[in-house]
């Protein structure tokens, strides 16, 4: 395990770079994000260990990054000024183009991986927009009226965008659809629905709605979306259900809220998750063939498990991400201990 | 706020569970009417000539008439009640049709002893969110003056009498109570104490008019006992709270259960008639159909504790509901804790270290009752309305249940 310290500055957020296999941004903020500055550190992975390769400094706090995907120099970061801030590494000190239209935090970037032009933000004013880097403006507003803390373009698809948001639901909006009043909105899943009952399973306890913090589409399935919140409870959904499907697989185990998921790109049932309980989890969905057939949870549901667990963060664990070269199992994860901590998930899992 | 306040709020929301619990959101299952009759004197109160059923249904035709909720949109009914023969299910069916609700509206009766009243409201909240209905009624009613007696515990066969724990299921409360306050060290004198008080404040609530919004006056055939003449009254007000009860004054009464005992017929929950009912749907079905919210139900548990110590099932149940809600026991407003025996309920409010104030502000079932199978739907009202009026946010409603369980639910009133 490989340890970095970002003195003075709590994390949110990490990302490995898409063309590195040796470079990783971490979006952090002074103060626990509650009041202060914001600092991109952009590290390598020498032979020496973790060092520094630069920094950005912002006035306010940082909560999450992405890298373009069509710029191998380029990264974005959400800040709790309601600005979204393009850096190109290659320079010094200020970013390149900052684009200020939220009305509240920013709590998440996202560039889109197929299309690569566009990206987008949501943020706690209860919209996601969406961007082109060369433009002043945005291109389009998607409204869910609800402190949205996180939004993704679909991995399989340059129009599809889904968020989530404390009002407990999971939107996906088409922007191939015509402008309408529906703004784009083609589905609505409520997160805390009960999982459909079938033959021989007792349909599930409904639970109250809580807010969702995070989500992420599945790399392999293009209609599974993992989702997961303060209701410290995993789901994944099939949005081929449609809204009243229920979640295909449910995985409790976090003993407090799910801060960020993220799944396997080596993988198609495995998933990371990072927990303000300052823990790390790797689970499978019970998907893949000879996986799980124990429910030892009564909560639990679709055959999925925890696989093993990092506990090394001694504060809430923020940000988890996956190496997308090399071995498959490398991933970096982020907490509010200040630490930056790189480990491979096979060290951690139960055998 | 500050913005730096405003974001430790909405990040401290993550963890913390009060902030998440009080959100609103559209499939909440809220409460939107709650009410219940006065409660009475077994055998000498106002109610002592009118059976349950009639109680039920002047409970059911005030929900109607306050409410305003067209009857047929209600799609069930659930009733607890612990004396009625058969759970009360064909006296409830027809009470419900002479309230005045369609016959496509179903009624069951039900029986968790002390509990029946809540477990109604929980079975219906938890049909609602199921999807199985989505407008209902949970009520509870209980005449001790016409139900009370010897047949009220059944006999248990051989076979089951040969296990110890399950014969001890027929132990009078009375006396397992007594076991229980010596066994776990709870002194007469901090029973009569806690029992003073609850008389004390129960005058106080209703001096104040604290209960007037949520007791709807019920007229009623009552029979004097001196002359024997029969006569109509309108029964609006709790009669079994008695002024001026000190500690001092209790302490002079005889034990009940043991020549030297600690219960007495002063500091435990009296035997009552009286009838309550709790009208909930999804918020979405109340915004649509314009029903004034009160609160929402959270979450309910549901345990057993050995049936001698039946006493402490509060102490068990309220703990998981807490923790089904994901709040502390410091994020709760009040607590309506019944009021069986004060012995049980002081073991229960140390063990569980709550603040005593919190406890039964407007007094508990020593002062004004314990009609068993009302008691948990009576206790919402009564709940929800001292919430709104302390502008209190969070409450707790829990009790013991005879043959061992305790309950315990979570609500939030707005």
């Amino acid at each position: 395990m490989l340890e970095f310290r970002t003195q003075g500055f709590n994390g949110y957020s990490i990302k490995y770079s898409p063309f590195f296999d040796s470079r990783i941004a971490v979006a952090s903020s002074a103060n626990f994000g509650l009041v202060g500055n914001g600092r991109l550190y952009i590290l390598g992975l020498t032979a020496n260990g973790i060092v520094t390769e630069k920094w950005f400094d912002t006035q306010d706090s940082l909560f999450d990054t992405a890298w373009s995907e069509s710029h191998e120099n380029q990264i974005l970061t959400a800040s709790g000024d309601g600005s979204i801030k393009l850096f190109d590494i290659s320079l010094d000190q200020f970013p390149i183009q900052s684009w200020s239209e939220h009305g509240r935090e920013v709590f998440s970037v996202h560039w889109n991986l197929v299309g690569k032009d566009t990206f987008l933000s949501s943020s706690w004013d209860g919209t996601v927009r969406i961007w082109n880097p060369t433009r002043q403006q945005s291109l389009t507003t998607l409204p869910t009226h609800s402190c949205t803390y996180s939004a993704q373009f679909s991995p399989h698809s340059a129009s599809l965008v889904s968020a989530v948001s404390s009002d407990s639901y999971l939107r996906l909006f088409d922007l191939r659809t015509p402008a309408s009043a529906s703004n784009h909105l083609v589905l609505a899943i409520p997160i805390h629905s009960p999982p459909r009952a079938s033959p021989g399973v007792p349909p599930a306890a409904g639970v109250p709605p809580s807010e969702a913090l995070t989500h992420d589409w599945n790399k392999y399935r293009d209609s599974v979306v993992a989702c997961a919140g303060v209701d410290r409870v995993i789901r994944t959904f099939d949005i081929r259900r449609g809204a009243s499907g229920g979640p295909v697989a449910v995985l409790p185990g976090h003993d407090y809220a799910v801060r960020r998921l993220t799944w396997s790109p080596h993988l198609s049932d495995v998933l990371l998750s990072a927990s303000y309980d300052m823990t790390c989890r790797v689970w499978t969905d019970g998907s893949a063939i000879g996986v799980g057939n124990k429910l030892p949870d009564p909560l639990a549901f679709g055959g999925g498990r925890e696989l093993g667990r990092m506990g090394v963060h001694t504060e809430f664990a923020t940000g988890v991400d996956w190496c997308l070269f090399g071995a498959e199992g490398w991933c970096a994860s982020c907490g509010w201990d200040e630490r930056v901590l790189i480990w491979d998930v096979r060290a951690v899992m139960a055998s | 706020m500050s913005s730096a306040q405003s974001r430790l709020n909405q990040l401290s929301s993550h963890v913390a569970g009060k902030a998440a619990l009080t959100a609103k959101h559209p499939d909440d299952i809220v409460v939107t009417c709650a009410l219940r009759t006065a409660i009475t004197k077994g055998g000498k109160g106002g109610f002592k000539d009118t059976p349950a059923q009639d109680l039920l249904l002047g409970a059911f035709k005030a929900l109607i008439e306050r409410s305003g909720i067209d009857p047929g949109l209600v799609e069930d009914i659930a009733v607890g009640t612990v004396l009625a023969p058969g759970a009360g299910a064909t006296e409830f069916r027809a009470a419900a049709l002479a309230a005045g609700f369609p016959a496509d509206v179903g009624v069951k009766g039900l029986n968790r002893q002390c509990s029946s009243g809540l477990q109604a409201v929980v079975d219906i909240a938890n049909a609602i969110r199921g999807g199985m209905i989505e407008v209902g009624v949970g009520a509870g009613v209980e005449s001790m003056s016409q139900g009370y007696g010897p047949g009220a515990v059944s006999e248990l066969s051989d076979l089951v009498k040969a296990h110890k724990e399950a014969a001890n299921c027929r132990v009078p409360m009375g006396v397992l109570s007594e076991k229980m306050a010596e066994d776990r060290n709870v002194s007469r004198p901090a029973q009569d104490a806690f029992a003073a008080k609850s008389y004390q404040k129960a005058v106080k609530a209703q001096a104040a008019g604290l209960f007037d919004q949520e007791i709807v006056p019920l007229t009623v055939k009552w029979t004097d006992p001196k002359t024997e003449e029969e006569k109509t009254i309108t029964v609006s007000r709790d009669d079994g709270v008695r002024d001026g009860v000190t500690a001092e004054s209790l302490s002079k009464l005889r034990p009940a259960f043991a020549k030297d005992g600690s219960i007495h017929g002063g500091n435990a929950s009296q035997v009552s008639d009286g009838a309550a009912a709790v009208l909930l749907m999804k918020r979405s079905t109340a915004e649509r159909l314009g029903q004034p919210i009160m609160g929402k139900y959270v979450a309910a548990s549901i345990v057993g504790v050995p049936p001698l110590l039946m006493g402490i099932g509060p102490w068990k149940a309220i703990p998981v509901a807490l923790g089904k809600a994901g709040i502390g026991k410091d994020d709760v407003d009040i607590y309506e804790i019944n009021e069986a025996f004060a012995s049980q309920c002081v073991w229960c409010i140390n063990e569980l270290g709550l603040d005593e104030s919190k406890i039964n502000p407007k007094g508990g079932a020593i002062a004004f009752g314990h009609p068993l199978g009302c008691t948990g739907a009576r206790q919402i009202s009564t709940l929800l309305y001292e919430l709104k009026r302390t502008g209190g946010k969070v409450g707790v409603t829990s009790m013991c249940v005879g043959t061992g369980m305790g309950m315990a639910a979570v609500w939030v009133a707005e």
